[in-house]
């Protein structure tokens, strides 16, 4: 397993821990409406970061193997957001509109602090 | 005014994601085909670049469409 694919299972794998937490948020607290609206933001995040990962694969297999490629699907993720924030403003009772912001963004807090933790780790491991 | 305000910011935001995204996939691009043994290190590289480009023009576009 390459760094790169466990860097990807362990996004995944917190991706999935923040989804469960917050379907338990809209379950079981009296604030619904800003934890379906994370609920939301996130998944429609964790689309995006699944479809960054899939795309750098396909990109960098193609560059290494001289073949021609699509570029990195930077519209589909713009318009994936959009579909998100439509959605939460057509049905303004049942969502947060800053929720699925903050949800929107939960897939890059992600990756910068899985970033910084295995660099912290790296970098104590070399000096060690 | 408010598709106007939300036509700029989007465009701003798409704008500075091209030229960041440009940046970004020709040096990677540039740096496997000089070493294509060092894919996954570029990978991993060019996968949290593009992820932080990005950060801000879906937020631009979130803010267009409320504005809108």
């Amino acid at each position: 397993m390459s760094q790169f694919e466990k860097m990807t299972a362990r996004q995944r794998k917190w991706m999935f821990y923040l989804l469960a937490i917050f379907v338990l948020g809209a379950g079981f607290t009296p604030y619904p409406r800003i934890f379906l609206g994370l609920l939301l933001g996130s998944i429609v995040s964790f689309y995006n970061l699944y479809l960054l990962q899939k795309k750098i694969v396909d990109f960098t297999d193609a560059a290494a193997n001289k073949t021609p490629t699509r570029g990195i699907g930077t519209v589909s993720r713009f318009a994936a957001a959009a579909l998100a924030i439509i959605i939460a403003l057509r049905m303004e009772e049942n969502f947060h509109i800053i929720a699925v912001l903050i949800g929107l963004m939960t897939s890059y807090l992600v990756i910068m602090i899985d970033f910084a933790l295995y660099n912290i780790k790296h970098s104590s491991k070399k000096e060690g | 005014m408010g598709a106007l305000a939300a036509a700029i910011a989007v465009g701003l935001g798409a704008l500075g994601a091209g030229v960041g995204n440009g940046l970004i996939v020709s040096r990677t691009v540039e740096g496997i085909a000089r070493q294509p043994e060092l894919k996954g290190q570029l990978q991993t590289t060019m996968f949290i670049g593009v992820g932080l480009v990005e950060a801000m023009p879906i937020i631009a576009v979130v803010i267009a469409l409320m504005v809108m």
